[in-house]
Protein backbone atom coordinates (compact mmCIF):
# COMPACT_ATOMS: atom_id res chain seq x y z
CA UNK A 1 0.00 0.00 0.00
CA UNK A 2 1.95 3.44 -1.24
CA UNK A 3 0.31 6.50 -1.06
CA UNK A 4 1.97 9.79 -2.40
CA UNK A 5 1.31 13.32 -1.06
CA UNK A 6 2.68 16.52 -0.99
CA UNK A 7 2.38 16.65 2.83
CA UNK A 8 2.35 14.23 5.43
CA UNK A 9 1.39 15.28 8.93
CA UNK A 10 2.84 12.43 12.04
CA UNK A 11 0.37 13.29 14.48
CA UNK A 12 -3.07 14.30 14.75
CA UNK A 13 -2.98 16.12 17.80
CA UNK A 14 -3.62 19.92 18.46
CA UNK A 15 -0.50 20.65 16.52
CA UNK A 16 -0.53 17.91 13.84
CA UNK A 17 -4.72 18.93 12.94
CA UNK A 18 -3.74 22.62 12.60
CA UNK A 19 -0.36 21.63 10.42
CA UNK A 20 -3.01 19.63 7.88
CA UNK A 21 -6.01 21.80 7.72
CA UNK A 22 -3.81 24.67 6.79
CA UNK A 23 -1.35 22.55 4.21
CA UNK A 24 -4.81 21.41 2.72
CA UNK A 25 -6.15 24.68 2.21
CA UNK A 26 -3.02 26.66 0.79
CA UNK A 27 -3.95 23.53 -1.91
CA UNK A 28 -1.27 21.03 -1.04
CA UNK A 29 -2.60 16.90 -0.77
CA UNK A 30 -2.15 16.05 2.60
CA UNK A 31 -1.93 12.83 4.62
CA UNK A 32 -2.39 13.12 8.32
CA UNK A 33 -1.25 9.59 9.92
CA UNK A 34 -2.54 9.44 14.03
CA UNK A 35 -2.31 6.71 16.20
CA UNK A 36 -5.91 6.93 17.30
CA UNK A 37 -9.20 6.54 16.12
CA UNK A 38 -9.53 10.04 16.48
CA UNK A 39 -8.01 13.67 16.76
CA UNK A 40 -6.65 15.63 19.38
CA UNK A 41 -4.10 14.12 20.88
CA UNK A 42 -3.59 15.26 24.73
CA UNK A 43 -7.22 17.36 23.94
CA UNK A 44 -9.35 14.28 23.61
CA UNK A 45 -7.58 11.15 24.11
CA UNK A 46 -5.91 12.32 27.63
CA UNK A 47 -8.67 14.57 28.02
CA UNK A 48 -7.04 18.03 28.96
CA UNK A 49 -10.06 19.98 28.78
CA UNK A 50 -9.02 23.55 28.90
CA UNK A 51 -7.41 25.31 25.87
CA UNK A 52 -4.61 27.27 27.49
CA UNK A 53 -2.12 29.90 25.48
CA UNK A 54 -5.22 31.51 23.08
CA UNK A 55 -5.58 34.36 24.67
CA UNK A 56 -2.61 37.82 25.70
CA UNK A 57 -1.87 38.67 29.08
CA UNK A 58 -3.53 41.05 30.25
CA UNK A 59 -4.28 42.85 33.28
CA UNK A 60 -7.37 45.60 31.65
CA UNK A 61 -11.02 43.67 31.09
CA UNK A 62 -11.68 41.72 28.09
CA UNK A 63 -10.00 38.64 26.81
CA UNK A 64 -8.47 39.10 23.23
CA UNK A 65 -6.98 36.35 20.77
CA UNK A 66 -3.56 36.39 20.60
CA UNK A 67 -3.00 34.44 17.23
CA UNK A 68 -5.01 34.83 13.75
CA UNK A 69 -6.20 32.05 11.93
CA UNK A 70 -6.56 28.62 13.32
CA UNK A 71 -6.31 28.88 16.75
CA UNK A 72 -9.04 32.04 16.72
CA UNK A 73 -11.12 29.28 14.78
CA UNK A 74 -10.98 26.68 16.84
CA UNK A 75 -11.54 29.05 20.09
CA UNK A 76 -14.42 29.97 18.19
CA UNK A 77 -15.85 26.62 16.91
CA UNK A 78 -15.23 25.19 20.57
CA UNK A 79 -17.03 28.04 21.94
CA UNK A 80 -20.06 27.46 19.69
CA UNK A 81 -20.15 23.78 20.82
CA UNK A 82 -19.95 24.69 24.36
CA UNK A 83 -21.55 27.74 25.19
CA UNK A 84 -19.00 28.29 27.33
CA UNK A 85 -16.64 31.41 26.71
CA UNK A 86 -13.10 32.12 28.00
CA UNK A 87 -12.61 31.84 31.94
CA UNK A 88 -10.38 34.14 34.01
CA UNK A 89 -8.01 31.92 36.30
CA UNK A 90 -5.84 34.44 38.68
CA UNK A 91 -3.88 36.53 35.90
CA UNK A 92 -4.66 34.37 33.13
CA UNK A 93 -7.33 33.41 30.17
CA UNK A 94 -8.42 29.80 29.57
CA UNK A 95 -11.21 28.69 27.14
CA UNK A 96 -13.04 25.89 28.50
CA UNK A 97 -12.75 22.69 26.34
CA UNK A 98 -15.07 19.40 26.02
CA UNK A 99 -12.68 16.62 24.86
CA UNK A 100 -15.71 14.90 23.00
CA UNK A 101 -16.71 18.57 20.88
CA UNK A 102 -12.89 18.57 20.26
CA UNK A 103 -13.07 14.88 18.54
CA UNK A 104 -16.07 16.70 15.99
CA UNK A 105 -14.76 19.82 15.69
CA UNK A 106 -11.87 17.62 14.07
CA UNK A 107 -13.68 15.40 12.50
CA UNK A 108 -15.65 18.26 10.77
CA UNK A 109 -12.49 20.37 9.64
CA UNK A 110 -10.89 17.76 8.25
CA UNK A 111 -13.73 16.56 6.22
CA UNK A 112 -14.39 19.56 4.91
CA UNK A 113 -11.05 19.66 2.66
CA UNK A 114 -11.04 17.20 -0.08
CA UNK A 115 -7.06 17.50 -0.84
CA UNK A 116 -6.58 16.20 3.23
CA UNK A 117 -6.66 12.13 3.75
CA UNK A 118 -6.66 10.81 7.50
CA UNK A 119 -5.44 7.51 8.10
CA UNK A 120 -5.95 6.56 12.25
CA UNK A 121 -4.76 3.70 13.85
CA UNK A 122 -1.62 3.84 12.07
CA UNK A 123 1.68 4.40 13.75
CA UNK A 124 4.81 5.47 12.00
CA UNK A 125 7.96 3.01 11.93
CA UNK A 126 10.34 4.28 10.49
CA UNK A 127 11.57 6.89 8.05
CA UNK A 128 13.82 7.76 5.65
CA UNK A 129 14.57 9.47 1.95
CA UNK A 130 14.39 8.12 -1.69
CA UNK A 131 15.21 10.20 -4.70
CA UNK A 132 14.70 13.72 -2.67
CA UNK A 133 11.62 12.55 -0.89
CA UNK A 134 10.64 11.37 2.28
CA UNK A 135 9.47 7.75 2.69
CA UNK A 136 7.60 7.03 6.22
CA UNK A 137 6.40 3.42 6.66
CA UNK A 138 3.88 2.93 8.82
CA UNK A 139 1.91 0.15 10.23
CA UNK A 140 -1.84 -0.77 10.86
CA UNK A 141 -2.74 -3.70 13.25
CA UNK A 142 -0.31 -5.78 11.33
CA UNK A 143 -0.73 -4.31 7.79
CA UNK A 144 2.39 -2.35 6.69
CA UNK A 145 2.38 0.58 4.63
CA UNK A 146 4.13 3.43 2.83
CA UNK A 147 3.82 7.12 2.20
CA UNK A 148 5.89 9.13 0.07
CA UNK A 149 5.74 12.78 0.66
CA UNK A 150 7.89 15.82 -0.50
CA UNK A 151 7.52 18.00 2.43
CA UNK A 152 7.22 16.69 5.82
CA UNK A 153 5.58 17.88 9.62
CA UNK A 154 6.57 15.93 12.57
CA UNK A 155 3.47 16.71 15.11
CA UNK A 156 4.78 13.82 17.08
CA UNK A 157 5.09 15.52 20.75
CA UNK A 158 7.67 13.12 21.18
CA UNK A 159 10.02 13.86 17.78
CA UNK A 160 10.09 10.16 16.92
CA UNK A 161 11.41 10.75 13.73
CA UNK A 162 14.04 12.42 14.84
CA UNK A 163 16.64 9.28 15.70
CA UNK A 164 15.65 7.58 12.16
CA UNK A 165 16.63 9.96 10.58
CA UNK A 166 19.86 11.56 12.76
CA UNK A 167 18.29 14.66 13.85
CA UNK A 168 19.70 16.71 16.92
CA UNK A 169 17.18 16.13 19.69
CA UNK A 170 17.19 16.46 23.69
CA UNK A 171 15.46 15.01 26.20
CA UNK A 172 15.61 17.47 29.37
CA UNK A 173 17.09 16.02 32.24
CA UNK A 174 14.43 17.06 34.76
CA UNK A 175 11.12 16.88 32.77
CA UNK A 176 7.74 18.29 33.32
CA UNK A 177 5.55 16.19 35.37
CA UNK A 178 2.61 13.63 33.10
CA UNK A 179 -0.84 14.98 34.18
CA UNK A 180 -3.86 12.17 34.73
CA UNK A 181 -6.75 13.18 33.86
CA UNK A 182 -10.38 11.10 34.49
CA UNK A 183 -13.76 11.65 34.59
CA UNK A 184 -16.24 11.85 37.46
CA UNK A 185 -19.76 11.62 37.26
CA UNK A 186 -22.05 11.06 40.49
CA UNK A 187 -21.56 13.90 41.80
CA UNK A 188 -24.83 16.18 41.27
CA UNK A 189 -23.59 19.72 42.68
CA UNK A 190 -19.84 20.80 43.40
CA UNK A 191 -20.06 24.94 44.85
CA UNK A 192 -16.90 26.39 46.42
CA UNK A 193 -17.19 25.18 49.87
CA UNK A 194 -17.53 21.84 49.07
CA UNK A 195 -14.77 21.94 47.24
CA UNK A 196 -12.92 23.28 50.29
CA UNK A 197 -14.45 20.89 52.16
CA UNK A 198 -13.01 18.27 49.41
CA UNK A 199 -9.49 19.50 49.97
CA UNK A 200 -9.13 19.24 53.62
CA UNK A 201 -11.19 15.58 53.25
CA UNK A 202 -8.25 14.63 51.11
CA UNK A 203 -5.14 16.43 53.36
CA UNK A 204 -6.62 14.00 56.36
CA UNK A 205 -6.78 11.18 54.06
CA UNK A 206 -2.97 12.04 53.53
CA UNK A 207 -2.23 12.34 56.91
CA UNK A 208 -3.76 10.06 57.90
CA UNK A 209 -1.99 7.51 55.41
CA UNK A 210 -5.23 6.39 53.63
CA UNK A 211 -4.27 8.22 50.43
CA UNK A 212 -0.62 8.61 48.62
CA UNK A 213 1.42 12.09 48.81
CA UNK A 214 0.75 12.49 45.32
CA UNK A 215 -3.10 13.13 45.95
CA UNK A 216 -1.74 16.70 46.56
CA UNK A 217 -1.31 16.82 43.15
CA UNK A 218 -4.92 16.82 42.51
CA UNK A 219 -7.56 19.19 41.12
CA UNK A 220 -11.62 19.07 39.98
CA UNK A 221 -12.82 20.76 37.27
CA UNK A 222 -16.73 21.23 36.07
CA UNK A 223 -16.86 19.90 32.18
CA UNK A 224 -19.36 21.65 32.00
CA UNK A 225 -21.94 18.90 30.97
CA UNK A 226 -24.42 18.27 33.81
CA UNK A 227 -22.90 16.10 36.74
CA UNK A 228 -19.81 15.70 34.82
CA UNK A 229 -16.06 16.31 36.23
CA UNK A 230 -12.70 16.15 35.41
CA UNK A 231 -10.26 15.11 38.07
CA UNK A 232 -6.42 15.86 37.35
CA UNK A 233 -3.36 14.56 38.67
CA UNK A 234 0.29 15.15 38.43
CA UNK A 235 1.98 12.09 38.58
CA UNK A 236 5.41 11.68 39.59
CA UNK A 237 5.98 8.23 39.65
CA UNK A 238 6.13 8.01 43.23
CA UNK A 239 9.42 10.39 43.90
CA UNK A 240 9.33 13.58 44.93
CA UNK A 241 11.53 14.95 41.86
CA UNK A 242 10.18 13.22 38.20
CA UNK A 243 12.96 11.49 36.29
CA UNK A 244 10.86 9.06 34.36
CA UNK A 245 11.57 8.06 30.34
CA UNK A 246 8.72 9.33 28.32
CA UNK A 247 10.32 7.09 25.84
CA UNK A 248 10.53 4.11 27.80
CA UNK A 249 7.64 1.43 27.48
CA UNK A 250 8.14 0.28 31.06
CA UNK A 251 8.36 3.74 32.74
CA UNK A 252 4.89 4.38 30.44
CA UNK A 253 3.54 1.52 31.91
CA UNK A 254 4.20 2.21 35.23
CA UNK A 255 2.42 5.90 35.18
CA UNK A 256 -0.43 4.65 33.02
CA UNK A 257 -0.88 2.11 36.22
CA UNK A 258 -0.11 4.72 38.53
CA UNK A 259 -2.81 7.29 37.58
CA UNK A 260 -5.56 4.53 37.99
CA UNK A 261 -4.44 3.56 41.12
CA UNK A 262 -3.95 7.09 42.80
CA UNK A 263 -7.17 7.99 40.70
CA UNK A 264 -9.11 5.25 42.53
CA UNK A 265 -8.15 5.98 45.99
CA UNK A 266 -8.95 9.68 45.91
CA UNK A 267 -12.14 8.80 44.49
CA UNK A 268 -12.50 6.03 46.80
CA UNK A 269 -11.53 7.75 50.04
CA UNK A 270 -13.85 10.94 49.05
CA UNK A 271 -17.26 8.77 48.81
CA UNK A 272 -16.72 6.85 52.21
CA UNK A 273 -15.82 10.54 53.71
CA UNK A 274 -17.45 13.09 51.84
CA UNK A 275 -21.32 13.05 51.90
CA UNK A 276 -21.67 15.19 48.27
CA UNK A 277 -19.47 12.46 46.51
CA UNK A 278 -21.26 9.23 48.07
CA UNK A 279 -22.78 8.36 44.50
CA UNK A 280 -19.52 9.29 42.38
CA UNK A 281 -18.25 7.27 40.05
CA UNK A 282 -15.15 7.29 37.57
CA UNK A 283 -16.83 7.62 34.28
CA UNK A 284 -13.53 7.64 32.21
CA UNK A 285 -9.92 6.73 32.13
CA UNK A 286 -8.01 8.61 29.21
CA UNK A 287 -6.64 6.52 26.42
CA UNK A 288 -2.94 7.66 27.99
CA UNK A 289 -1.59 10.11 30.39
CA UNK A 290 -0.96 13.54 29.35
CA UNK A 291 2.85 13.86 28.72
CA UNK A 292 4.03 17.60 29.25
CA UNK A 293 7.69 17.31 27.92
CA UNK A 294 9.14 15.17 25.96
CA UNK A 295 12.38 14.81 23.51
CA UNK A 296 12.10 17.93 21.46
CA UNK A 297 14.19 18.57 18.28
CA UNK A 298 17.42 20.91 18.36
CA UNK A 299 16.78 23.12 15.26
CA UNK A 300 17.88 26.05 13.97
CA UNK A 301 16.56 28.60 16.22
CA UNK A 302 16.83 27.40 20.18
CA UNK A 303 13.50 29.49 22.06
CA UNK A 304 14.76 30.20 25.51
CA UNK A 305 12.62 30.66 28.78
CA UNK A 306 13.98 34.43 29.06
CA UNK A 307 13.58 35.45 25.97
CA UNK A 308 9.97 34.45 27.09
CA UNK A 309 10.53 36.15 30.37
CA UNK A 310 11.60 39.05 28.28
CA UNK A 311 8.88 39.02 25.72
CA UNK A 312 11.29 38.50 22.62
CA UNK A 313 10.12 39.42 19.03
CA UNK A 314 11.79 37.91 15.80
CA UNK A 315 11.47 38.70 11.65
CA UNK A 316 11.18 35.23 11.20
CA UNK A 317 8.58 34.93 13.76
CA UNK A 318 5.37 32.96 12.94
CA UNK A 319 3.22 32.49 16.08
CA UNK A 320 2.93 34.71 19.51
CA UNK A 321 3.72 32.03 22.71
CA UNK A 322 1.30 33.88 25.97
CA UNK A 323 1.18 31.03 28.42
CA UNK A 324 3.30 32.01 31.27
CA UNK A 325 5.99 29.02 32.01
CA UNK A 326 4.09 27.01 33.79
CA UNK A 327 6.74 24.60 35.98
CA UNK A 328 5.39 20.85 36.99
CA UNK A 329 8.47 19.60 37.88
CA UNK A 330 8.01 19.08 41.64
CA UNK A 331 5.22 17.32 43.61
CA UNK A 332 3.96 20.84 45.76
CA UNK A 333 2.07 22.36 42.42
CA UNK A 334 2.88 24.15 39.78
CA UNK A 335 5.50 27.10 39.63
CA UNK A 336 4.74 30.09 37.91
CA UNK A 337 7.73 32.24 35.53
CA UNK A 338 5.26 35.03 33.97
CA UNK A 339 7.01 37.56 31.37
CA UNK A 340 7.99 40.10 32.75
CA UNK A 341 5.68 42.94 31.42
CA UNK A 342 3.18 40.34 30.38
CA UNK A 343 4.48 40.50 26.91
CA UNK A 344 3.95 37.70 24.18
CA UNK A 345 7.04 36.34 22.68
CA UNK A 346 7.51 35.35 18.91
CA UNK A 347 7.60 31.86 17.96
CA UNK A 348 10.82 31.77 15.16
CA UNK A 349 10.44 29.72 12.18
CA UNK A 350 13.62 28.58 12.91
CA UNK A 351 12.40 26.63 15.66
CA UNK A 352 10.00 24.41 13.64
CA UNK A 353 13.17 23.90 11.16
CA UNK A 354 15.87 21.84 11.51
CA UNK A 355 19.36 22.04 9.89
CA UNK A 356 19.52 19.23 7.96
CA UNK A 357 16.54 19.48 6.31
CA UNK A 358 14.94 22.24 4.01
CA UNK A 359 11.51 20.03 3.66
CA UNK A 360 11.00 18.82 7.20
CA UNK A 361 8.85 20.90 9.99
CA UNK A 362 8.11 20.66 13.60
CA UNK A 363 5.33 21.52 15.39
CA UNK A 364 3.68 20.94 18.82
CA UNK A 365 5.43 20.45 22.34
CA UNK A 366 8.68 18.96 20.59
CA UNK A 367 9.93 22.46 18.61
CA UNK A 368 13.39 23.78 19.49
CA UNK A 369 13.06 25.16 22.79
CA UNK A 370 15.10 24.98 25.64
CA UNK A 371 13.09 23.49 28.88
CA UNK A 372 11.91 26.96 30.46
CA UNK A 373 10.39 27.69 27.56
CA UNK A 374 8.74 24.48 26.66
CA UNK A 375 7.04 24.95 29.81
CA UNK A 376 4.94 28.02 27.92
CA UNK A 377 4.62 26.49 24.23
CA UNK A 378 3.24 23.30 25.15
CA UNK A 379 0.00 24.27 25.50
CA UNK A 380 -2.76 23.88 23.29
CA UNK A 381 -3.59 27.07 21.79
CA UNK A 382 0.28 27.56 21.07
CA UNK A 383 0.44 24.62 19.41
CA UNK A 384 -2.20 25.23 17.25
CA UNK A 385 -0.33 28.44 15.92
CA UNK A 386 2.75 26.52 16.06
CA UNK A 387 0.97 23.42 13.58
CA UNK A 388 -0.31 25.78 11.48
CA UNK A 389 2.64 27.84 11.01
CA UNK A 390 4.25 24.15 10.01
CA UNK A 391 1.84 23.27 7.82
CA UNK A 392 1.97 26.75 5.58
CA UNK A 393 5.42 26.36 5.52
CA UNK A 394 5.36 22.88 4.56
CA UNK A 395 2.59 23.45 1.81
CA UNK A 396 4.64 26.36 0.44
CA UNK A 397 8.16 24.15 0.23
CA UNK A 398 5.94 21.40 -1.05
CA UNK A 399 4.76 23.86 -3.56
CA UNK A 400 8.26 25.04 -5.03
CA UNK A 401 8.23 27.99 -2.94
CA UNK A 402 10.05 29.37 0.29
CA UNK A 403 9.26 28.36 3.33
CA UNK A 404 10.58 31.42 4.36
CA UNK A 405 7.54 33.24 3.59
CA UNK A 406 5.49 31.73 5.55
CA UNK A 407 5.82 34.70 8.34
CA UNK A 408 4.36 37.28 5.56
CA UNK A 409 1.83 35.28 4.67
CA UNK A 410 0.90 35.05 8.07
CA UNK A 411 0.80 38.54 8.77
CA UNK A 412 -1.37 38.97 5.51
CA UNK A 413 -4.39 36.87 6.42
CA UNK B 1 7.31 32.55 71.48
CA UNK B 2 5.11 35.72 69.16
CA UNK B 3 2.23 33.50 68.21
CA UNK B 4 0.59 36.19 66.05
CA UNK B 5 0.94 35.45 62.18
CA UNK B 6 0.69 39.39 60.32
CA UNK B 7 -1.06 39.62 56.91
CA UNK B 8 2.11 40.35 55.01
CA UNK B 9 4.19 37.70 56.11
CA UNK B 10 1.31 35.26 54.73
CA UNK B 11 1.48 37.04 51.50
CA UNK B 12 5.11 36.79 51.60
CA UNK B 13 5.17 33.32 52.43
CA UNK B 14 1.99 32.63 49.77
CA UNK B 15 5.10 33.93 47.17
CA UNK B 16 7.81 32.31 48.47
CA UNK B 17 6.23 28.87 48.76
CA UNK B 18 5.22 29.42 45.15
CA UNK B 19 1.76 28.22 46.35
CA UNK B 20 0.29 31.54 44.54
CA UNK B 21 2.08 33.80 41.91
CA UNK B 22 0.40 37.22 43.35
CA UNK B 23 1.30 40.55 41.89
CA UNK B 24 3.84 42.95 43.19
CA UNK B 25 0.82 45.01 44.48
CA UNK B 26 -1.46 42.40 45.90
CA UNK B 27 -2.57 43.44 49.45
CA UNK B 28 -3.80 41.91 52.62
CA UNK B 29 -7.53 42.60 52.12
CA UNK B 30 -7.33 41.52 48.28
CA UNK B 31 -9.52 38.08 47.16
CA UNK B 32 -7.24 35.28 47.01
CA UNK B 33 -9.56 32.85 45.51
CA UNK B 34 -9.54 35.67 42.48
CA UNK B 35 -5.87 35.04 42.67
CA UNK B 36 -6.21 31.47 41.64
CA UNK B 37 -6.50 29.75 44.98
CA UNK B 38 -8.17 26.58 44.05
CA UNK B 39 -8.69 23.06 45.88
CA UNK B 40 -5.58 22.03 45.04
CA UNK B 41 -3.45 25.57 46.10
CA UNK B 42 -5.68 24.74 49.30
CA UNK B 43 -4.22 21.38 49.89
CA UNK B 44 -0.65 22.62 48.90
CA UNK B 45 -1.13 25.95 52.04
CA UNK B 46 -2.28 23.12 54.58
CA UNK B 47 0.63 20.98 54.08
CA UNK B 48 2.69 23.65 54.15
CA UNK B 49 0.90 25.88 56.82
CA UNK B 50 2.14 22.87 59.09
CA UNK B 51 5.66 23.37 58.60
CA UNK B 52 6.07 26.89 58.58
CA UNK B 53 3.67 28.15 61.15
CA UNK B 54 3.48 24.62 63.15
CA UNK B 55 -1.07 25.22 62.54
CA UNK B 56 -3.04 21.41 61.43
CA UNK B 57 -6.08 22.73 60.02
CA UNK B 58 -9.17 20.89 59.98
CA UNK B 59 -11.62 20.50 57.38
CA UNK B 60 -14.08 22.84 59.40
CA UNK B 61 -11.46 25.51 58.84
CA UNK B 62 -11.45 25.79 55.40
CA UNK B 63 -14.22 27.96 54.76
CA UNK B 64 -14.59 30.83 52.28
CA UNK B 65 -14.06 33.43 55.30
CA UNK B 66 -11.20 31.94 56.89
CA UNK B 67 -9.43 31.94 53.65
CA UNK B 68 -10.51 34.62 51.32
CA UNK B 69 -7.53 36.68 52.27
CA UNK B 70 -4.42 37.08 53.87
CA UNK B 71 -5.94 38.63 56.76
CA UNK B 72 -8.35 36.05 57.30
CA UNK B 73 -5.71 33.54 57.20
CA UNK B 74 -3.04 35.36 59.36
CA UNK B 75 -6.02 35.47 61.77
CA UNK B 76 -6.75 31.86 61.53
CA UNK B 77 -3.51 31.27 61.94
CA UNK B 78 -2.56 32.95 65.07
CA UNK B 79 -5.97 31.22 66.33
CA UNK B 80 -4.67 28.05 65.78
CA UNK B 81 -1.42 28.18 67.10
CA UNK B 82 -2.70 29.56 70.69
Amino acid sequence: MIRDVDVAVIGGGSAGLAAAVTAARRGARVMLLERHGFLGGMGTASLVHTFCGLYLLRSGPGAELANPGFPTEMAERMIAATGLGPVRMGRLDVLPQHPAEFVRIADDLVSAEPSLSVQWHTEVIRLGKSDGRWEIDWACRGTLGKTICTALVDASGDAVTADWIGGLHEVAPRLQRPAYVFGIQGVESFPDEARLAMAGTLVEGMRSGVLPKSALGLSFRASGRPGEMFGTLDLTGGESESSYDPLDPVGLSVLEAEGRRVASSVVDHLRRSDAKWSSAFISQWPVRAGIRESRRWVGRACLTGDQIEAGARFDDEVALATWPMELRERASGPKWRFPLEDLPTGIPLGCLRVPEHDDLFVAGRCISVDHDAQASIRVMGTCFATGQAAGLAAAIQAGGGDPANASAELIRQ
Amino acid sequence: MNIEVEGSTVIEWLRSEEILPLVESFSTGDDLFLAGLDSMAVMQMVVAAEERFGVQLQTTDLSKENLGTAEALAALFTIRRA
